[in-house]
């Protein structure tokens, strides 16, 4: 009796639409990453228990530990500050604005600026970190 | 005569282009960092409304230097207290207009403090009211 052979099946993974879900994801990653854009200023946050995780807002402004005022990453003396902000919650229809300040800023320093934030019509978001109860 | 037929099909080899596309994913997953913010939002009444004209009625708290001093009287407290003065006030089950808190705070307060203050209050359900001092100097 003849024994019939079995043929060899050759397993072949179909490789070409590999490179195609590996460029979808990297122009997925492209498009949704978000520069940080105050890399460059220093500042340490203060603590507190009462804070919670929060949406990233559009508009940010940031006092830095040498009293340096920033508005989106660039600097910005306080003066120009409530014209500054207005102008971009006009432009990007967003309140919101994400106010860091370095935990050692004495109030001659930040107090003018939060009044400029309020006289710009701004919803202040301040910025911190969790501190353990 | 037989022409010579031209070999010169170009095919281009694909098979690196999924290892180098695999590679820049494994670096942007490893160099990316999610960054959640953490804070709070307040609702900070209009700089230009006064609450100094009805500063009796409003709870005040000054600060000085490292001191936190609660209401009119001008009680040292330390920030543990506050929170429970602040929870006691039962902000709550008051209207908007009487859940202001006006916090003074003098040029020589660091930021630190002034934030856990503010936080307080914000946990209390509190509304934080700016004091301008700096426009009534200047008048």
């Amino acid at each position: 009796m003849s024994v019939r052979r079995r043929k060899r099946m050759r397993a072949i993974v179909p490789t070409a639409s590999f490179a195609d879900i590996a460029f979808l994801l990297n122009i997925f990653f492209m498009v949704t990453s978000n520069f940080i854009k105050e890399g460059h200023i220093e500042l340490t946050q203060p603590r507190s228990p009462e804070i919670e995780p929060m949406k990233e807002g559009q508009v940010s402004v940031a006092l830095d530990k040498n009293g340096d005022l920033w508005l989106q990453g660039k600097p910005c003396p306080v003066e120009v500050l409530e014209e500054g902000v207005k102008a971009l919650i006009a432009e990007l229809g967003e309140k919101t604005v994400m106010l860091k300040i370095d935990k050692d800023i004495r109030q001659e320093k930040f107090g003018p600026v939060f009044l400029a934030l309020s006289r710009a019509g701004a919803e202040l978001a301040l910025i911190g970190q969790k501190a353990k109860e | 005569m037989p022409l010579a037929k031209s070999k010169s099909l170009f095919e281009p080899e694909l098979t690196s282009f999924a290892d180098i596309a695999f590679l820049l994913i494994v670096f942007f997953i490893l160099t990316t960092t999610f960054i959640t913010p953490a804070g709070n939002k307040l609702d900070i009444p209009s700089a230009s409304a006064d609450p100094a004209k009805s500063e009796d009625k409003q709870l005040t708290i000054t600060l000085v230097g490292q001191d936190i001093r609660y209401g009119s009287q001008g009680e040292r407290v330390t920030l543990d207290d506050l929170r429970r003065k602040l929870l006691g006030q039962n902000f709550r089950a008051k209207p908007p207009g009487k859940r202001i808190v006006i916090v003074n705070a003098r040029p020589d307060v660091p930021y630190e403090l002034y934030f856990e203050v503010v936080m307080a209050i914000h946990g209390a359900d509190g509304v934080l009211a700016l004091l301008e001092e700096e426009e009534k100097a200047k008048k």
